[in-house]
């Protein structure tokens, strides 16, 4: 009996482990557009991941109360399948695998560089339209013209770099550091090769391991350097928050920066209120919000109890997705791929299209005015807005 | 590195070194009487850190209640998986260690719906911060200094002076020998669940305002407490507290010189090198 209960036991286990891991409910209805999301939905990333699928969720969700979505002739209904990856690279390659080959789906967005690159191949075998939120060097190029980068990246981003050198030149030597995958190694690169060019001095560059949680040792290697400011780029809120209690703890008066995206209210939380103040933020903005986001935070926090500013720009993939077939009329992932560089569209900042050849060889990168926020009282509060340097 | 940041590093390494120690307490002692990995220890840690989260962060329950709560009730979880897995399969070494990996894994994915998925965090509890030879260290890290102390003393006079101690002995040295003395094997071995859970959920509960909480968070702990015990030798306290030294300077000093790369990469160069010479670890002995 003893032997039959823990059998039982063990059993249950395994089977809420799977099902807590698992993807929600898949329709098989007919006149359905399935949209893959492979993101972290647990993890270190989840404040990036959960607001990635809600975000695209919603946008479907009002074109489904419309209707659908008209595609010659013909009413579709829009559906999220997601799954979790968590972050690591293993998960992100099966969960894409099940979405492209269970699943079926044509179309799917991805957050994570190093899950994005490790996918590249399946999905350009595939032929499947990817919609990523990823930093990783070679993810937007000629060689994968189904992919189309949805998010401002770090050859647009540093374009702040500009604005702090004409608006902080007291600020001169410069630490960074980063997550040790594909991600992190590309946003230092770009980052690190533009300010040099700006004159910054870079007097400390650390990759650490995702789930790191004592960082002090190399924080006491980095300011040893005696930086003005620290760029945490790709670092997730939580790692942040870490970092900049630990700095503080051991001295640190400069300021922080993060030009890729992180959610401040997460970072304030861990770091304490008064050790964020002044931090510089890509893509995260509280105050002062436009009428569009702020009847998107209405709509958001009506469906999911709880505001998340993180996915004002995670929405795009869902934005450009059905601007582009709204415009070629037609499901065929080439075709939606070849509307996309031509489609101009409304994102929650205002008109984006995809461009950037001069950079990247292709025009496979979202364009729009990016918003900069400081913390100021604890609030990301937005400064300006910045075209990137390239269209 | 200049001679400063030396010290400075090595100051670090033993604030560093005196967490490792925490985090291996538990686990070397349930090696030590029961020959059991406990791959639970990181869970239970994650697990400790959410009832100070709870207790002290959201219903304003005091600290240090929070903190013998958090004891109390994991002690009482690691009764409840002696009594329902690990007495039901007769203690095998394999079946407890998969037995336990699934219940592991049970209880982080269970985490994510029920403590929710964004990081948590507690509010600092030790406020303040100290200057030791130069470089600044928070209240809440000094802390685990002396709370460490405590905990290895305790633990250290509970197996040495007391009866129940000596059954846990002798249950170490020869269980059927033991049994036939009269000790109870089935009441020392659930005691010793319990405060191996107890010492792991104390170890998060210590932790959980100094970083931030997932349900993940008792991995990487998981990990380090494993090198220290087979630096220090399986089943030794004091091998523990040896090896989570060595392991804090190590991680400190060759991060601070050469970055973090080269330092987890040197402590299992370092352990290599141990076990090639001294196979059983610092302190441990032949199984």
């Amino acid at each position: 009996m003893q032997r039959f209960i823990t059998l039982l036991s063990l059993m249950l286990c395994a089977a809420v482990a799977i099902t807590a891991s698992g993807p929600g409910q898949v329709s098989a209805a007919d006149n359905v557009i399935k949209f893959g999301v492979s993101t972290p939905l647990s993890g270190p990333a989840a404040a990036w991941g959960i607001p990635h699928k809600q975000a695209i969720e919603l946008v479907f969700d009002e074109i489904n109360s419309q209707g659908g979505l008209e595609v010659g002739g013909k009413k579709y209904k829009l559906e999220v399948v997601a799954y979790d990856h968590k972050y690591v690279i293993a998960e992100g390659v099966a969960t894409v695998n099940r979405l492209i080959s269970k699943d079926e789906v044509k179309y799917l967005s991805i957050l994570g560089g190093a899950v994005a690159k490790a996918n590249e191949e399946a999905v350009n075998e595939a032929g499947v339209l990817e919609l990523p939120l990823a930093y990783a060097e070679g993810l937007v190029s000629p060689k994968n013209p189904l992919t189309f980068h949805s998010f401002p990246s770090p050859p647009e981003t540093t374009t702040f770099w500009k604005w702090i050198k004409e608006h902080h030149p007291e600020i001169k030597r410069l630490a960074t550091i980063s997550p040790n995958d594909d991600t992190g190694w590309w946003s230092i690169k770009v980052e690190t090769q533009y300010t040099e060019k700006l004159g910054y001095e870079i007097v400390a560059k650390e990759f650490f391991e995702r789930g790191l949680t004592d960082f002090n040792p190399i924080l006491l290697r980095m300011l040893a350097q005696k930086p003005d400011i620290i760029s945490v780029n790709a670092s997730p809120a939580g790692s942040v928050g870490l970092i900049i209690k630990q700095a503080r703890e051991l001295g640190f008066k400069g300021r922080f920066i993060h030009i890729g995206q992180v959610d401040t209210s997460v970072v304030s939380g861990i770091a304490g209120k008064p050790n964020v103040e002044g931090m510089w933020v890509h893509g995260y903005v509280e105050s002062p919000l436009p009428e569009s986001i702020k009847s998107w935070k209405e709509r958001y926090t009506k469906k999911y109890g709880e505001w998340n500013a993180t996915s004002i720009d995670f929405a795009n993939p869902a934005f450009g997705f059905i601007a582009a077939v709204k415009k070629a009329q037609s499901l065929d992932p080439k075709k939606i791929a070849q509307a996309l560089q031509n489609v101009e569209f409304d994102n929650l900042w205002g008109k984006a299209h995809y461009g950037g050849k001069d950079f990247y060889g292709t025009n496979n990168q979202i364009i729009y005015a990016m918003p900069f926020s400081e913390v100021k009282d604890g609030v990301a509060t937005m400064i300006v807005q910045l075209q990137p340097p390239h269209n | 590195m200049t001679f400063a940041l030396l010290i400075q590093s090595m100051v670090i390494g033993l604030s560093l070194g005196s967490t490792y120690i925490l985090m291996a307490l538990g686990l070397t002692l349930m090696f030590g009487m029961m020959h059991i990995i406990n791959f639970t220890h990181g869970a239970v840690y994650m697990l400790g850190a959410f009832v100070i989260y709870y207790f002290f962060g959201q219903w304003g329950v005091p600290y240090v209640l929070s903190f013998f709560l958090a004891m109390l009730l994991l002690g009482a979880f690691g009764f409840v998986i002696e009594r329902c897995i690990y007495r039901p399969i007769k203690g095998g070494i394999e079946p407890t260690l998969v037995a336990l990996i699934a219940v592991t894994t049970f209880v982080q994915a269970l985490g994510y719906p029920v403590f929710g998925t964004l990081d948590k965090h507690v509010p600092t509890v030790f406020h303040g911060m100290y200057s030791i030879l130069g470089v600044g260290i928070s209240a809440e890290r000094l802390i685990i200094i002396p709370v460490a102390s405590v905990l290895v003393l305790g633990l250290y006079l509970f197996i040495n002076k007391t009866k129940m101690g000596a059954a846990m002995r002798a249950i170490e040295q020869d269980k059927e020998a033991a049994a036939l003395q009269g000790v109870n094997v089935n009441v020392v071995n659930a005691l010793a669940f319990g405060v191996g859970f107890a010492l792991a959920a104390a170890s998060g509960a210590l932790m959980a305002p100094i970083f931030k909480l997932d349900p993940m968070m008792g991995e990487q702990p998981l990990l380090k407490a494993f090198i220290i015990i087979i630096l220090g030798g399986l089943g030794s306290i004091p091998g523990a507290i040896l090896g989570g030294l060595i392991l804090g300077q190590i991680d400190s000093i060759v991060a601070t010189l050469l970055g973090l790369e080269p330092a987890f990469l040197l402590s299992f160069v370092f352990i290599i090198l141990l076990l090639l010479f001294k196979p059983t670890g610092l302190f441990g002995h032949e199984v």
